[in-house]
């Protein structure tokens, strides 16, 4: 007899659970959109339920694995550790370009000295290609919470703090910029998070959060099973416009912008996911890789097309710490009246 | 915390309904205990595997991958690769939905009802399915079906009973086709609270349907008093404030009941508010579950059977959906038998009613007698909510609360309500929801608009 779901054997125990309220509401009240499985690297073979909060919007896991799980979900083979030259080929060099013409645009604004963190920076990607494309003085910092990340980081000499940014040592009223990029839909608790990023920086300094965004085609054609973003189990919070605005008013971060931004992943991996469901023979599965030119190639096209339209597979936050205490009593008491500019994205 | 919250909650009856409650109020910091008359947990979603190797279930069958992740069983679940259902009407059979609609009588029927447009909104279950399928259709099918299941005439049941079949055809039959193709018996009809789609299937549980209930138990084990029958719900001044069971009284602040809703006034004492439940009926049911050495004797999984004269109303072989349910080659087959409590299928011992079964199955389908042997009997004087017309507003009244602000009726049986399994976790969750922002003395949330949309679906499985 077949058992639902292609694991393998080894990996046959269940995941120790957790369940959780809204993040942005405190409550538990919603109905689930999906169910899915660990299409990607069959880490389990638990099914998990995607909930859409009743009041906000946020769409997130629950139940989902507990904290002691965490190794599980994340094995050695996961390609944040692994996205390199080596492995992604012209993939991995067309994305660096467009990673670091994206990441400078953030850093517009910056002076001459300014100091820098990016909040689950994994193996340092993002640190290595503003070291590179950025300026001399800048001062980069990481903080990861994975220590092979962290050990990875580190050997390519970059400046990282192991740990959470709630949990590590960090100074208050510190920082510049702080980068969130790819990591609010990983944590267990964004609002916690940004409080945490909203304490450590200056007054006056940003906040960037690009995360994947709810309000797109690719989940509607998806987002009851396959979806990209989902990537079940990891993704605990996914959001759109609103609810990703509510998450910065909930810190006292004033809205800056909040814009979509073009990325071809989340629609590959929902077709590849869709496949992997279907038992799809496994050179077509292939096709839809991030090694993939093709596929990559032709999603960018269609995602760049919907961007235009304003939506983006992926959510662009900038967010201001107010200089002044009274500005942050109103940006999170009278949201609208600080009137952000909602502007499309550009990669 | 506020007060309130220093004293637990009673949660009465350890099914899923009850269990949910308590899991979800424990795990947002509510302090709960649960009493379950009972020697063991899961009520009507029980299950049992004999020395042979039959795997029988008390009630429910199906549950879907949906309600399986929501509990953290997902991983230890099989796909249910088919199901499907087929009508007897005058010797010969219709499958659901496709076999129906090529039949032109009924095609026919169903259209002039359609094109007559709708006399007004159809009080009764017989009006109901009159105009909706038409005459012939719902004379010959629908309504035989839901008097032997309800044992009343459907001209004194309220249409509420029916509107939980409303479906559409188009849709039905695009989930069948997926379904097909996929090899996943996806969930039609089965749940009104969520929307079902191609991506919610049927899944069964490795160690059977009562590992539902066992996964939340697993969270609730030092909160579960079993053998603890609650005898008394004490209310003041409009207010649940006190249970007892086994003889001793205890503080509550507030009671979350699965008890039948017509035995809920029995309980209740210092309000009257409940009374007009009592009136509400159950129809008894007999389940009759064959055993053969054959397996493949029905030609699909449910075989309705109402309209044909037989003492069972429905056959069901579970093996052909769930092969593992039976030894292999080897088959089950439940007869539903709607009676009365004390009436002669009721009363007739356990051998006699399984060959009156079998010879009424032998007449359907010529030897298999000889490969019968033996059966498992199940008698249970609450299977089914009657909707009677006699006491509709009372019911009405009570499916939008108990009339006391902090004593919850929920579940099947507590709901009066027709709900299967994961209908009865999403109405708990949100009942429950309220239930919490009471006790954390929050506004309670203007009920707005329709928040859950269910897709329109609908199939008389489930029943
Ligand atoms: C024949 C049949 C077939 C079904 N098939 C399906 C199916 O295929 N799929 C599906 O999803 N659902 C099915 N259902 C429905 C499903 O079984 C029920 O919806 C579900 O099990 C109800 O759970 P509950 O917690 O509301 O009630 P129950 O399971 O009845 O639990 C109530 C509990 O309360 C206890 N109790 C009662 N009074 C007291 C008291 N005074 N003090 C203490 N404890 C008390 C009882 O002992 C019991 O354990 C079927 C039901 C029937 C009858
Ligand atoms: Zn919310």
């Amino acid at each position: 007899m077949q058992w639902s779901h292609a694991a393998s054997s080894d990996d046959a125990a269940p995941l120790a659970l957790a369940y959780q309220p809204c993040c942005l509401c405190g409550v538990e009240d919603g109905m689930p959109v999906a169910v899915g499985e660990d299409f990607e690297y069959h880490t389990s073979r638990d099914a998990f339920v995607a909930m859409r909060c009743g009041s906000c919007g946020l769409v997130y896991l629950n139940p989902r694995p507990a904290d002691s799980e965490l190794d599980r979900i994340y094995p050695p083979t996961y390609h944040a550790f692994q996205f390199n030259a080596e492995n992604f080929g012209l993939a991995h060099r067309v994305r660096s370009r467009l990673e670091a013409r994206r990441l400078l645009s953030y850093c517009r604004r910056l002076g001459d000295t300014p100091r820098i963190l990016d909040v689950g920076c994994g193996d340092g990607f993002h640190l290595q290609l503003l070291s590179e494309y950025g300026r001399r003085g800048w001062k980069l910092e990481g903080v990861d919470a994975s220590e092979r990340a962290v050990q990875a980081a580190r050997d390519a000499g970059l400046d990282i703090h192991l740990g959470t940014i709630e949990s590590a040592d960090l100074p208050a009223n510190a920082y510049d910029l702080i980068l969130l990029i790819a990591t609010v839909e990983h944590v267990a608790n964004p609002s916690a998070v940004l409080k945490a990023a909203a304490h450590l920086l200056k007054p006056g300094g940003h906040v960037v959060v690009v995360t994947d965004n709810t309000a797109t085609l690719d989940f509607r054609l998806f987002g009851t099973r396959h979806w990209g973003g989902y990537h079940f189990p990891r993704h605990w919070n996914l959001f759109d416009k609103r609810s990703l605005r509510l998450l910065a008013q909930h810190a006292g971060l004033e809205v800056e912008m909040l814009s979509t931004a073009l990325s071809p992943v989340n629609w590959v991996y929902s077709v590849r996911n869709r496949l992997v469901d279907r038992h799809a023979p496994r050179w077509l599965v292939e096709r839809f890789s991030l090694k993939s030119p093709v596929s990559l190639g032709v999603f960018t096209v269609l995602d760049g097309i919907l961007n235009a339209l304003g939506r983006g597979a992926l959510l662009k936050l900038v967010a201001r710490k107010p200089r002044h205490t009274a500005d942050a009593i109103q940006a999170d008491r009278q949201p609208n009246q600080s009137a952000p500019v909602e502007v499309n994205g550009h990669a | 915390m506020n007060d309130a919250l220093q004293k637990p909650v009673a949660v009465i009856g350890a099914g899923i309904g009850g269990l949910t409650a308590a899991h979800f109020l424990r795990r947002n910091g509510v302090p709960v205990m649960i009493l379950e008359g009972g020697k063991q947990v899961a009520g009507m979603a029980s299950s049992y595997v004999d020395d042979r190797g039959f795997h029988y279930d008390f009630g429910a069958h199906f549950i879907t991958n949906r309600l399986a992740a929501a509990v953290g069983i997902g991983g230890q679940c099989r796909d249910v690769p088919y199901y499907g259902e087929t009508f007897l009407v005058k010797g010969r059979q219709y499958s659901y939905p496709l076999g129906l609609l090529a039949t032109p009588r009924y095609v026919v029927g169903a259209l002039k009802a359609k094109i007559g447009g709708r006399q007004g909104e159809p009080r009764t279950a017989a009006d109901w399915f009159r105009q909706e399928f038409g005459r012939t259709l719902a004379d010959e099918v629908s309504l035989p079906i839901l008097e032997a299941w309800s044992g009343a005439p459907a001209d004194q049941l309220s249409a509420a009973v029916a509107q939980k079949l409303q479906n559409s055809i188009g849709r039905t039959i695009y989930l069948r086709f997926c379904s097909r193709l996929r090899r996943r018996a996806i969930s039609i009809g089965y749940s009104q609270e969520m929307p079902e789609g191609p991506n919610v299937w049927h899944v069964y549980p490795e160690h059977g349907v009562s590992q539902v209930c066992e996964r939340l138990l697993a969270d609730l084990r030092d909160v579960v008093e079993l053998e603890s029958p609650v005898q008394q719900i004490i209310v003041e001044n409009d207010r649940a404030v006190a249970i007892r069971a086994a003889g001793r009284e205890r503080e509550v602040s507030a009671v979350v009941s699965t008890v039948p809703a017509p035995i809920l006034p029995k309980l209740v004492t210092g309000t009257d508010a409940l009374e007009p439940l009592r009136q509400f009926r159950f129809r008894p049911m007999t389940f009759v579950c064959l055993r053969f050495e054959k397996r493949g004797i029905l030609s699909d999984t449910v075989l309705w059977t109402a309209a044909a004269g037989f003492p069972f109303f429905r056959l069901t072989e579970t093996p052909l959906s769930m092969p593992w349910l039976a030894p292999e080659g080897k088959t089950l087959i439940t007869c539903d038998i709607g009676c009365q409590v004390g009436d002669e299928m009721w009363t007739m011992d356990d051998a006699a009613l399984g060959d009156k079964c079998v010879d009424a199955l032998e007449s359907l389908y010529p030897g298999v007698r000889q490969h019968y042997s033996g059966c498992r009997v199940l008698r249970t004087p609450i299977a089914y909510p009657v909707y009677h017309l006699d006491y509709e507003e009372a019911r009405q009244r009570f499916a939008a609360g108990t009339g006391v602000d902090n004593l919850y009726s929920i579940g099947r049986n507590g709901e009066f309500a027709h709900i299967l399994m994961e209908d009865v976790y999403w109405r708990t969750i949100r009942k429950m929801n309220e239930l919490l922002r009471k006790l954390r003395g929050a506004p309670p949330t203007p009920a707005t608009a329709p928040r859950f949309t269910s897709a329109a679906s609908g199939q008389l499985a489930s029943v």
